[in-house]
């Protein structure tokens, strides 16, 4: 029935997303229109698909470091994967193909530099230090991509904004593909942990003692939503907190085991990411926000909320 | 005699658009020299034999170093930007800067006795902070054609060449008083393609198109705005403007992305390319920018 539900739910957001837009398109036009087939589906499938490896990667993460803070922009990796994707595209070296690859090559960086700032002396890292790692990365990775945007000559790079934020505006059928291609190997890999992450939610100690390879696990973990956060950078550039609000809002509904948690926080995902990229298109139209902001002007208070009620725990 | 007093001052009250910024405390000289300079500029005439003309004068902005030389002030123009392109002489002048951030340390290497800047937040402050090292300033918005006539007023007359300076005024006046008749060609001035950021009213490009006779769809719009390409395709433009740094062979990238194929003239491949320095800022060959731009338009049609 909550499957059903959020099932629906979805579907609705999508149709909601094709039917919505700044211009007016009529219902008997709906099937044959131009707009809707080249412009407004492959947006809403791109938006859909992007939140949800956004959901799901965050999901993993905050059983990873055991942290309910965890999300790919503040763990920092979606600022690497951006400045990843920023240096290959201002060495000429990215095409749309390899452009994940540069991005996932950059959120490994990142992940490695955060998780190396997080052991802090410990042999196993404090969740409270990593997060402030990956905010520091991920404030680095950031300066960083605004000094290349700044003296590239890529014409594709004028928009710094663009990266930073975050925005659906490129959406086409063929990003719509790269992300259908790229997906399914680090999604299929996070569902077949989900049995080990909810022992890892133990701690790492009793996960170990119940029978968890917690190191190949950590790093299978690690590499996934590594792919995850980069596949949906390089077609959308950084878009924070759809990995944080999610997976907490499906913990409510679908509790903790992650073989439900997982599916849930990736339909979830593409719900919210979808319902917020109608809100960038439709809010002040006929201009468009960054759909970045959009997220971050729901994520920021509930991250406050969620802070507040972690450190009085 | 006090009504004569009263009229010898009211001239203070400086234009629109005209900044002066010699605020600092210990440049009393220099405070003495602008004043001078605005009641000048504002047409006070018994103030204005006091004053001594620029002679070193950093222009922090294209269009200023291209008003500069053609009121004949060039030879004085000691220090330009990166952009600053025409005259082609002006490639003997050094370079201080982008002008984006005044690199004020270069600025005042030039020992400039005159700075002028466009007006924007940035260069205010930096306008102040070149007052305080005793360097006047002149701050002039030049967003659009009618701006510029203003500033070639003010600046021939701080230059000590009034005349040229109203002669190339009023050349841009009348250039503005008389739009080319309406071609009915509906134009969309495209800046960036990701995301696409269009060019709407009260930017100097809408202005050009319009005296040129066509009429921008994004009018409506602030001067640089990001819209979705199902906007661009809903109002429909005849041709597609693309600005460019250098005139480009053919349409630009983004014409072979399908997702912009849902706008008409994508599909019928109607560009035209306008390059940034007779297009990209307002300057006195407005006239011959107008003039060009309705023969790219006549040919697009």
């Amino acid at each position: 029935m909550k499957w059903v539900a959020l099932g629906l739910v979805a579907a609705g957001a999508l149709a909601l997303a094709v039917v919505l837009g700044p211009t007016h398109v009529p219902w008997s036009a709906l099937a044959s229109s131009d707009i809707i087939r080249s412009l407004r589906l492959p947006r809403a499938i791109l938006a859909f698909l992007v939140g949800g490896a956004l959901g799901l990667s965050g999901a993993a993460l905050q059983a990873l470091v055991r942290n309910p803070l965890a999300d790919p922009l503040l763990l920092g990796l979606s600022g690497g994967a951006g400045l990843g994707a920023v240096l290959a595209i201002a060495l000429h070296l990215a095409g749309v193909w390899a452009l994940p690859l540069a991005a996932f090559a950059g959120a490994l960086a990142a992940m490695a530099l955060v998780y190396r700032l997080g052991l802090a002396g410990d042999a196993e890292p404090d969740p409270r230090v990593l997060i402030l790692a990956g905010v520091a990365v991920g404030a680095f990775t950031g300066a960083l991509t605004t000094a290349i945007v700044s003296v590239a000559s890529a014409a594709e790079l004028r928009n710094a904004f663009l990266w930073l934020w975050g925005g659906l505006s490129g959406a086409s059928w063929e990003a719509v593909l790269v992300v259908v291609v790229y997906l399914p190997l680090p999604a299929l890999a996070l569902l077949a942990a989900a049995r080990p992450l909810d022992l890892l939610a133990l701690g790492e100690e009793p996960a170990r003692y119940l029978g968890a390879d917690v190191l190949s696990l950590k790093r299978r973990v690690y590499v996934a939503a590594s792919l995850l956060t980069a596949v949906a950078v390089a077609v959308s550039g950084v878009i924070g907190f759809v990995g944080l609000i999610v997976p907490h809002a499906m913990r409510r509904v679908y509790g903790h085991q992650h073989r439900a948690l997982l599916p849930a926080a990736f339909l979830g995902g593409g719900v919210l990411l979808v319902l917020a990229d109608t809100v960038a298109r439709v809010a002040i139209a006929p201009r468009e926000l960054p759909v970045g902001i959009v997220t971050a002007l729901i994520g920021v208070p509930l991250f406050a909320l969620l802070v507040r009620r972690w450190t009085m725990t | 005699m006090a009504l004569r007093t009263r009229r010898r001052r009211l001239p203070i009250s400086a234009p629109t658009g005209v900044g002066v910024f010699a605020m600092g405390r210990r440049a009393h000289r220099t405070h003495l020299a602008i004043l001078l300079a605005v009641l000048a500029a504002c047409g006070a005439g018994r103030e204005e034999g006091r004053v001594r003309p620029a002679s070193r004068i950093v222009s922090l902005s294209p269009a200023v170093t291209e008003l500069l030389f053609a009121i004949g002030a060039g030879n004085r123009v000691v220090g330009r930007t990166t952009w600053c392109d025409y005259p082609p002489d002006v490639r003997q002048v050094p370079s201080v800067g982008d002008g984006l951030h005044p690199d004020l340390e270069a600025v005042a290497a030039a020992r400039p006795d005159l700075v002028v800047l466009y007006r924007s937040p940035l260069n205010e402050t930096a306008a102040d902070q070149l007052a305080r090292l005793g360097i006047a300033t002149l701050v002039l918005s030049q967003d659009r054609l009618e701006d510029l006539g203003r500033a070639a007023r003010i600046l021939g007359r701080v230059t000590d060449r009034r005349h040229a300076g109203d002669s190339v005024a009023g050349a841009i006046a009348q250039a503005l008083a008389a739009p080319a008749p309406a071609l009915g060609i509906r134009l969309a001035l495209i800046a960036w393609d990701n995301p696409p950021m269009v060019i709407g009213g009260g930017s100097y490009l809408d202005q050009l198109a319009t005296l040129a006779g066509a009429q921008n769809v994004f009018h409506d719009l602030g001067s640089a705005d990001v819209v979705s390409l199902e906007t661009i395709a809903a109002r429909d433009p005849d041709v597609i403007a693309v600005l460019s740094d250098r005139a480009a062979v053919g349409p630009p990238a983004f014409a072979r992305r399908p997702p912009w194929q849902v706008i008409r003239a994508v599909r019928e491949r109607r560009f035209i390319t306008l390059t940034g320095s007779l297009f990209g800022r307002p300057s006195p060959r407005a006239p011959a920018a107008v003039a060009a731009l309705r023969r790219l338009l006549e040919a697009a049609r």
